[in-house]
Formats: structure tokens, sequence, C-alpha cells
């Protein structure tokens, strides 16, 4: 045994996909939310000038 | 003609910037750097995991000075970074437990471990974790503000905790990343990594603060106007009286 943690490129892998998918899922929210948000104010604000 | 804050592209571009950033870090990190002596290519993981427990405090740290700006000068801008800071701050903390537990398993042995630095990390997951909870379940947007400020000031007393935990406490867990603890070959994909989650995480709070300033204008808006009477008390066309 040489006291080196041998082979170990599974978990590299695992530790930088999960990283790619909390922050790529993350951003997709908020990038869905802030287009929802963005396209309801919209509409309130064409329906205010309708009233 | 000049665009408002809320037309301003600077978070997208921050965001853009740092996964450009994290892209060429990590393909430093895991392809062009040696293999550390002990742990050999297992290493690797803290170029995501170390940059990403920076960032994860450096937000939560910001979420602080949010709380305690809306509390002195009660502008809703502060409350707004304050949600998009938190969130950001839990999101970068739970990140950061998924990471460490993949590196503990092939060099602690085992997934968790109840030592300080992971303790105290459990417990500032948990903590704004319930403050963002708290924030959902009220409805009068002062109210709203106000608890979660203070909320998020008593909350924060654990971030130096965590920091310092290894060094008061006996820590399975190694002590802080510093430039004179980690090998100059480490040094830029390191960095890289870190400014490119700081760009990032930026570009998302900017942009997650601009979805809580819409929410918060909907929420405080005046009603729409009421139907004149006599058109409101009419009976509708072919119903029945």
């Amino acid at each position: 045994m040489s006291g080196v943690v041998q082979g170990g490129w599974g978990f590299v892998a695992a530790a930088y996909l999960v990283t790619a998918a909390v922050l790529g899922g993350y951003a997709t929210s908020v990038f869905l939310r802030w287009r929802s948000e963005r396209s309801r104010a919209a509409t309130e604000a064409g329906r205010d000038t309708t009233t | 003609m000049t665009k408002t804050s809320a037309q301003s592209r600077t978070p997208q571009a921050l965001i853009a910037a740092g996964i450009a950033l994290l892209l060429a870090g990590s393909f430093w990190g895991l392809f062009k750097a040696p293999g550390e002596i002990f742990m050999g290519d297992v290493q690797r993981i803290m170029y995501v995991h170390v940059p990403t427990a920076w960032n994860a405090m450096l937000a939560l740290t910001f979420a602080f000075v949010c709380a305690v700006a809306f509390l002195l000068t009660n502008a809703w801008k502060w409350d707004n970074r304050l949600e998009a800071a938190m969130e950001m701050g839990v999101v970068l903390s739970l990140l950061l437990c998924m990471q460490g537990a993949i590196w503990a398993k092939p060099t602690w042995g085992v997934w968790w471990d109840w030592d300080p630095r992971l303790t105290t990390t459990a417990v500032m997951v948990f903590a704004f974790g319930g403050i963002l909870a708290l924030r959902n379940a009220v409805d009068d947007p002062v109210k709203r503000a106000v608890w979660s400020s203070v909320a998020c000031i008593v909350a924060f007393a654990d971030v130096p905790i965590v920091y310092f935990s290894v060094k008061w406490w006996n820590s399975l867990h190694q002590a802080q990343s510093t430039p004179e603890s980690v090998s100059k070959a480490f040094h830029w994909p390191l960095r890289i990594n870190a400014l490119g989650i700081l760009f990032l995480w930026t570009g998302l709070v900017a942009l997650r603060a601009r979805v809580a300033a819409l929410r918060l204008r909907s929420e405080i808006a005046p009603p729409l106007p009421e139907r004149p009477r006599a058109a409101a008390d009419a009976p509708a066309p072919g119903g029945a009286s």
C-alpha cells in the first residue's frame, strides 16, 4: 500500500456533475421566474391602462 | 436613452462571465493541475468545494448586510436583495454539503460525520432555509421584511462559527485553505473557480432581486378601480333575478 488514495475519478466526476446540476438548475429556475414575473407585470400594466 | 436598472443586462453578463470562468477553472483543475501527494486525483474536488464554501459564506454575509441595511433604511430594495442573497446562500451551502460528502467518502470512509465544521454548516443551512420558509408563510410584506431581517441577523451568528470551527475545536475537517496552506500548483484553478462562482452568484442575486421586486410591486399595488355602482348592480344579461 502506498498511502495514496487510489482511483477516485468517479467521485471527482460526481462532485463536478452535482455542482453543474445544482448551479445550472438554480440559474434556470431564476431565469424562468424572472421571465414569468416580467410578463405578469407587463400584463398587469396593460390591464391598468385599459381600465 | 438610458436603460433603467430593471432593463440592464449586467446580471446576464455576470452570469455568462461566471460560467466561462468556471469552465476554464474546472478544465485546469481536472486536466492540467497535478494530483495531490496523499489524496491523488480525489483532491481535484477541492477546485469546486473550496470556492463554493467561500462564496456560500460571502452570499450569507451579503444577506446579513442587506438585513441590517433594511432595518436602518426601510428601503424595499434591501429586502429584495436579502431574499435573493439568502436563497443563493442556502443553495451554495447545500451544494457545499453534497460536494463535501462526495469528497469525504473516499478520504474519511464515511459520507457524513457530526464533526464541528459539518455540524455548524448543517445548522447554517437549516437556519437560513427556515428563514426562507418563514418568508413564504407571512403574507404581510412589512412584517415579512422585518421578521426575516431580524432572523437573518440572528442566524448569521453561525457563519463565523462555521469558519472558525476548525480552529476552535478538534475537527476531522482540514483547516481553512489559504495561499500558505495550499501548494502554488493548485492556486490558479482555485482562484479562477472562486471568481467564476462569485460572478455567477452576484448575477443570479441581482436577477433574483428583480423577481422579488416585481412580486412585491404586485403585492403592494393598489387594487384595480371598482366598476361603477350601477353597472355592478345591473343583472347579468340573460341571468335569473
